[in-house]
């Protein structure tokens, strides 16, 4: 995986193994059916919408009855658009390159964020450092979710970076 | 006479609260990366990146910051974008 500045303009540039494309393109589509299908009691989902009023419930009511809606459909459109965007056709071989505008930027950067909030809801991380729940991880998940994390940091630092 | 007293009690905070205004809280989120964190509030607040800086360090040392103030509906609209960004963020009157 490489990320870089667009040669003449804002945004970055991603390079990807077919296999990285693959798999970010297999958990997009995850990301969109746990936003589609997910239960109202599915605790990645209440990562993903957060109570606006933890201590008022009939306000909390309210705000998710009139935010819900377009919060769930802008994060959808962003994993369908990364899907999309790393769909690899059979026998494809190499590289995925892909070239994203700021605005096309954020829809990836929301969506790893997302994702990492359902991954880290799958395998426990609960605490920075906390090293208890190792056993019970999924190695995969908490691969994947130190991979989206590399991704979204390398883009990042792409975006906005820093004197230091 | 008490009874006055504590009426009166009673007013002066009604009236200190309902002048206070209304607050976007972001909250620590073990997952969510400082510069990603950053970035967000310098896009979306248009913060310097000194004050971007300083509410994610905020946020990721004492648990939480206020990132904004003002009337209820903006501070909804913005709790709302937070969500988008996958920020946990709250709406709160008067001190968090």
């Amino acid at each position: 995986m490489i990320v870089a500045g667009r040669s003449g303009g804002e945004g970055v540039r991603i390079v990807l193994e077919v296999e990285e494309a693959m798999l970010l393109s297999e958990l997009a589509d995850q990301v969109d059916s746990v936003l589609l299908l997910g239960e109202a009691d599915d605790p990645a989902l209440g990562r993903l919408l957060p109570n606006a009023y933890p201590d008022d419930a009939s306000a909390s009511q309210e705000f998710g009855r009139y935010t819900r809606e377009s919060l769930v459909d802008g994060k959808r459109q962003a994993a369908q658009r990364v899907r999309d965007a790393t769909a690899v056709a059979d026998g494809d071989h190499g590289v995925v390159q892909i070239e994203l505008d700021q605005s096309e930027a954020w829809g990836w950067l929301t969506f790893l964020t997302d994702l990492r909030l359902i991954l880290a809801e799958r395998v426990g991380i609960v605490e920075e450092d906390d090293d208890e729940a190792d056993e019970t991880r999924d190695d995969y998940l908490r691969a994947a979710y130190e991979w989206a994390g590399f991704v979204q940091g390398s883009m990042l630092e792409v975006l906005d970076p820093t004197d230091s | 006479m008490t009874s006055t007293l504590e009426q009166l009690d009673a007013d002066t905070t009604t009236r200190n609260v309902s002048e206070q205004p209304w607050r976007t809280v972001v909250w620590d989120d073990p997952v969510n990366l400082m510069t990603y964190v950053t970035y967000v509030f310098r896009t979306y607040f248009g913060y310097p990146r000194e004050v971007a800086e300083r509410l994610m360090l905020q946020v990721h040392n004492e648990g939480r910051a206020v990132v904004a103030s003002g009337n209820r509906e903006a501070m909804e609209r913005h709790v709302q974008a937070m969500h988008g960004y996958g920020l946990q963020a709250t709406v709160s009157r008067g001190e968090p």
